[in-house]
């Protein structure tokens, strides 16, 4: 029992240091807007692109591009706020498949146009 | 052609999520693409049309229809229960060369710009700092749009500055769906720009100084505001300084505004004679649940713009805080004798710290405000010499009769032109509480009654007041538009009045305009 106790706090510990997010903001150029969304949190009232997948990282190559277009959610094609966030699912994932397969979890706002 | 997106839905709210308000049709412009249409003035003419459109489509429907910008105000002067148009991608800005400058005008060309309604502070700010210049004051924050600022009288605390409304030199506006509609307006004793460069904006030119006063705070109710002209100056940098004095010094300075003879200075503020040199911008921060003999009091001054200076941006705050505010508002609810001791642990929060020094250009003083949460303010425009007096009172009804979790603050800003602006005493202490929206509950008074109970305070004590149109209060509260404004609040009508068609009176006219008697039916 006291075994099992250690072993939930000690997971408890691991998800909750393990959790955390980057957030990255241009002190320039307005996030662009949505009218149309009801989110609650600091992005509320912007257009936020969100990416949440696994990637799979060849033993060879260390990094992974994903490329920001022009679209509607990104208009301008140019990043106004990133926000990278690190989750203990994400960190098990890495372990357990040896690097190979990242859980990647990013939110960006993109640059309101200028006219 | 610029496009429109529609959306059907059943309500809407404010960024601060002081709704929801019922809504039909939520609608949204984008200007055609530069690719397509290269000439600005092209496009500007262009969204115009559209706009006119929309205008025309709510008048076969016989709706109302109303726009909005970032919806940064906290009641619904911002709201429709028809149709309302979003006008953040309406983001157009244009220099206004000499050659476009009215014969008479006595304005440095240089320093006038034209920007369309939905450039938000920051876009505004950053455009004329490329071109060496400044805004004059904003409203201690850049994510408001210029034409929600206007219209409903958004301030900082400039001393001798005033509010965003009061370097409006012009207005663009269209009144509804037919080619005479699209009007400028600007002061006969004061014009600007000429008759040539407004024809370009396919516009009527109105020169008429009461007109324009009265459409400079004008609520919304004066048509879709498309253009403002404004007048910049060139870039400065601001010394920010947080003290901790005496509350009774704080409130000396506030009611005498003689900074040269306080007892309170600051070493590096002195002229040669080792007196205090004005600030550009005073705030007191008050807590009204602490003894503390002392307060918190932000000031500001200009200084000629020189680089390199400091790094003024703090450091990014955490998301943390969000969270912890909201968990503490819930606790409030149920235990609101808590509150005073949560508004002490959290005044590293709220307050900024003492002794902090920072050098910065306004638009990176006054920097992103992220949202953090559901809020409220209420806002009360008293004469500075009253305000001491004033605080006093709703200090000790917040206390009594509360506690509401908030701190009150009192801003200073020079009288303003407008004729109905808030800022109606020469030099007005903005009185405000602000802090995170709470539920009404058996131990909790609700916020509307507590807007009610402060307006009621005010007038027992005979303390004449003016109150913020983008804060909460009872706007329904009876006699109150009278009790402010009087004459002021008549002549406003009657200038929107002759200004508008009765179909066009009607479709810009919302409820709250209704609430607060500012919309009576035109006498036939």
């Amino acid at each position: 029992m006291k075994l099992f106790k250690y072993s939930l706090i000690a997971f408890c510990c691991c998800v909750l240091t393990s959790c955390y997010s980057v957030r990255l903001r241009n002190v320039n150029g307005a996030p662009q807007p949505d009218p149309f969304s009801d989110r609650d949190d600091y992005y509320r009232g912007m257009a936020v692109v969100e990416f949440d997948t696994v990637i799979s990282i060849k033993v060879t190559s260390k990094d992974f591009t994903y490329l920001i277009k022009e679209k509607e959610a990104c208009e301008s094609g140019k990043i106004n706020i990133i926000e990278y966030r690190n989750t203990f699912g994400g960190v098990l994932l890495s372990a357990i498949t040896f690097g190979r397969k990242r859980k990647v979890k990013i939110k960006y706002v993109c640059e309101k146009l200028t006219n | 052609m610029a496009t429109t997106k529609t959306k059907f839905l059943n309500e809407w709210n404010t960024l601060h999520k002081n709704g929801p308000f019922p809504l039909k049709i939520l609608y949204q412009t984008k200007l055609e693409g530069e690719r397509a249409m290269p000439k600005k003035l092209e496009r500007y003419n262009d969204v115009a049309k559209e706009i006119q459109r929309l205008i025309k489509e709510a008048q076969v429907a016989g709706e109302g229809f109303r726009a909005y910008g970032s919806a940064w105000s906290m009641n619904n002067i911002a709201s429709h229960k028809d149709r309302m148009h979003y006008n953040g991608f309406m983001n157009i800005s244009l220099p206004i060369n000499n050659s476009d400058c009215h014969s008479n005008s006595n304005y440095d060309s240089s320093n006038l710009f034209l920007f369309e309604c939905g450039s938000t502070i920051k876009e505004v700010s950053e455009i004329l700092a490329e071109n060496g210049k400044s805004l004059k004051t904003s409203g201690a924050s850049n994510g408001q749009t210029l034409a929600g600022c206007i219209s409903t009288g958004v301030h900082g605390s400039a001393l001798d500055v005033g509010s965003v409304q009061d370097y409006v030199v012009g207005l663009n506006l269209i009144i509804g769906p037919d080619e005479e509609d699209i009007v400028y307006i600007e002061r006969d004793s004061k014009p600007a720009l000429s008759d040539e460069f407004v024809k370009k904006l396919n516009v009527r030119i109105i020169r008429d100084d009461d007109l324009f006063c009265a459409a400079l705070v004008g609520l919304g109710g004066f048509g879709f505001i498309h253009g403002i002209v404004i007048e910049a100056e060139p870039i400065f940098l601001l010394k920010r300084y947080v003290k901790k004095i005496n509350k009774s010094v704080a409130y000396e300075l506030a009611t005498t505004m003689d900074f040269k003879n306080a007892s309170f200075t600051i070493p590096e503020e002195t002229d040669s004679n080792g007196k205090g040199n004005r600030p550009y911008h005073y705030k007191i921060f008050i807590n009204q649940y602490s003894n503390d003999p002392d307060c918190v009091v932000e000031l500001m001054y200009k200084k000629k713009y020189e680089e390199p200076y400091p790094d003024p941006f703090p450091v990014i705050k955490e998301s943390l805080y969000r969270d912890l505010i909201y968990l503490f508002v819930k606790l409030a609810e149920n235990l609101p004798k808590s509150i005073p001791w949560l508004v002490k642990r959290l005044r590293k929060t709220i307050l900024p710290k003492v002794d902090d020094q920072t050098t910065g250009m306004l638009k990176e003083i006054f920097w992103d405000a992220p949202y953090q949460g559901p809020a409220f303010a209420c806002s009360f425009g008293i004469d500075h010499k009253d305000a001491p007096k004033a605080m006093e009172l709703l200090g000790k009804l917040t206390r009594e009769e509360g506690p509401i979790p908030g701190i009150f603050a009192m801003r200073f800003v020079k009288q303003s032109q407008g004729t109905i602006a808030f800022t109606k005493f020469p030099m007005t202490c903005m009185l405000e509480i602000d802090g995170v929206l709470w539920k009404e509950t058996r131990k909790i008074m609700s916020l509307k009654k507590y807007s009610k109970r402060m307006i009621e305070v005010l007038k027992e004590n005979n303390i004449p007041f003016t109150l913020h149109w983008g804060k909460n209060s009872d706007w329904a509260f009876p006699g109150l538009i009278n009790h402010m404004y009087g004459d002021h609040a008549k002549k406003w009508i009657k200038q929107r009045q002759s200004f508008l068609s009765k179909d066009m009176y009607e479709l810009f006219s919302n409820k709250f305009l209704k609430t607060t008697g500012l919309a009576p039916k035109p006498s036939t």
